[in-house]
C-alpha cells in the first residue's frame, strides 16, 4: 500500500480531481453548445467510442478520487486498526463494483454492437 | 471585570470546573496577563505560566474567548465580558491553565530544528546573499507558543503522529535554509501520511498566530518542495 502513502496519495487525489474538472468542464460545454435534448442523442454520445473511454476514465478517477478522501477521513476518525481496514475495504470494494459495473456495460454495448 | 476560568487541581479535584472571579483592573492593566496577575494577588491557587510578558517567551498562550492567544498581547479593551480562559484544547492539563507540552515539543525535536551542514565550517560563517536571508522571514519568528498546534482539529485527531503546524513551520524554515545540506533527509522524514499530511488546510493554525506567522502557507510551500524532490 506504499502507492497511497504521503506525497503519492496527495498527488493522486490532485491530479484525479483535475481529470474530473476537465471532464466536468467538458460535459457543460457539451451541454451549452450542442444540447442532446432527445435520448437518442444521449445515447450516441455516451455510445460513442469517445463518449464511453470518457465515462469510464470519469469513474475510475472518482473512485480513486473518492477512496483517498475516505481514507483521509478514516486516518482522522477511525482509529482501531480493524475498524480502519474494514471501513476502507468496504468503501473500496463498493467502488471498485461501480467502476467495474460501468465498464461491463460500456463493454456489453460494443460487443452487442459488433 | 468578570473572568470565568477553567480550574483544576488534579491533588484534590476529581473533575475540572469553571470558577467565576470579579476584578477592577487598574489603570496600569492594558493587557489579559495584568489582569491575571492582579487575580493571582487576589487567589494565589490560581496557575498558569508567564515570563517575558511582551509576547517573545510564548509561555502564556491559553484560549481566550474561545480562541487561542497570548494573554500578554491581548488588550484587556475589548474583550468581550465574561472573559472565559481555558487552557490550549487538545492538550493534557497539569492544573488550571498549564499544560503539558511534551508532545509538542517531541514533534519539535523530531523535524532535527538545527543546521544541518557537513561541509567544512568556513573561517568565519556560512554567508547568505539577501535573497536567501529574505526566506527565512516569517519562519524564524516563531515562538513556540503551540497556540496553532493547539486549534487544529488534525493535531486534536493524531496528536502522536501528525507533527502539526509549529513542527511543520519551524521544518520549513531549516528546508528553506539555503546553509543547511539535509534537505533531502528532513523531506524523506516528512513524506509520511501522519506526520505532514494529515494537514487539511483548515488554517487555524494561520488565523491564531499571535506572530502574523502562517504555518499553512509553509506547509504548502514542503508539498511543493517535496513534489519537486521527486520529479
Amino acid at each position: 500500500m506504499r502507492l497511497f502513502l504521503g506525497q503519492r496519495a496527495w498527488v493522486l487525489q490532485r491530479l484525479t480531481a483535475l481529470v474530473q474538472l476537465f471532464l466536468l468542464a467538458l460535459g457543460a460545454a457539451t451541454l451549452l453548445i450542442a444540447p442532446p435534448l432527445a435520448y437518442e442523442r444521449w445515447y450516441a454520445l455516451a455510445t460513442s467510442t469517445h463518449g464511453a473511454v470518457l465515462i469510464v476514465v470519469f469513474f475510475a478517477t472518482l473512485a480513486l478520487h473518492g477512496w483517498i478522501g475516505v481514507r483521509d477521513i478514516a486516518l482522522d476518525y477511525v482509529h482501531p486498526p480493524f475498524l480502519r481496514l474494514a471501513v476502507l475495504t468496504v468503501v473500496g470494494v463498493i467502488l471498485f463494483a461501480i467502476v467495474i459495473r460501468v465498464v461491463l456495460t460500456m463493454a456489453a454495448h460494443f460487443a452487442g454492437g459488433a | 471585570m468578570r473572568l470565568s476560568i477553567y480550574r483544576f487541581n488534579p491533588e484534590s479535584d476529581l473533575k475540572p470546573h469553571m470558577q467565576d472571579y470579579e476584578l477592577a483592573p487598574e489603570a496600569d492593566d492594558k493587557k489579559l496577563l495584568d489582569a491575571l496577575m492582579r487575580l493571582k494577588t487576589i487567589d494565589d491557587s490560581l496557575s498558569f505560566r508567564r515570563s517575558c510578558r511582551e509576547g517573545v517567551c510564548g509561555s502564556d498562550a491559553m484560549n481566550i474567548n474561545g480562541r487561542n492567544g497570548l494573554a500578554c498581547l491581548t488588550p484587556l479593551a475589548g474583550l468581550k465580558e465574561p472573559v472565559v480562559l481555558r487552557p490550549l484544547p487538545g492538550f493534557p492539563v497539569i492544573r488550571d491553565l498549564i499544560v503539558d507540552m511534551t508532545q509538542f515539543f517531541a514533534h519539535y525535536h523530531s523535524i532535527k530544528p538545527y543546521l544541518i551542514n557537513d561541509t567544512a565550517p568556513p573561517e568565519r560563517e556560512r554567508l547568505q546573499s539577501p535573497a536567501e536571508r529574505e526566506k527565512l522571514n516569517g519562519l524564524y519568528e516563531c515562538i513556540l507558543c503551540a497556540c496553532c498546534s493547539s486549534f487544529c482539529p488534525s493535531f486534536w485527531w493524531n496528536p502522536d503522529k501528525f507533527i502539526g503546524p509549529a513542527g511543520l513551520l519551524q521544518a520549513y524554515r531549516f528546508i528553506s535554509d539555503s546553509r543547511d545540506t539535509a534537505t533531502a533527509e528532513r523531506l524523506a522524514y516528512l513524506d509520511d501520511v501522519y506526520r505532514l499530511f494529515r494537514c487539511r488546510t483548515i488554517m487555524n493554525c494561520t488565523e491564531v498566530c499571535p506572530k502574523g506567522l502562517s504555518p499553512s502557507h509553509a506547509i504548502e510551500r514542503i508539498r511543493q518542495a517535496l513534489v519537486r524532490e521527486s520529479s
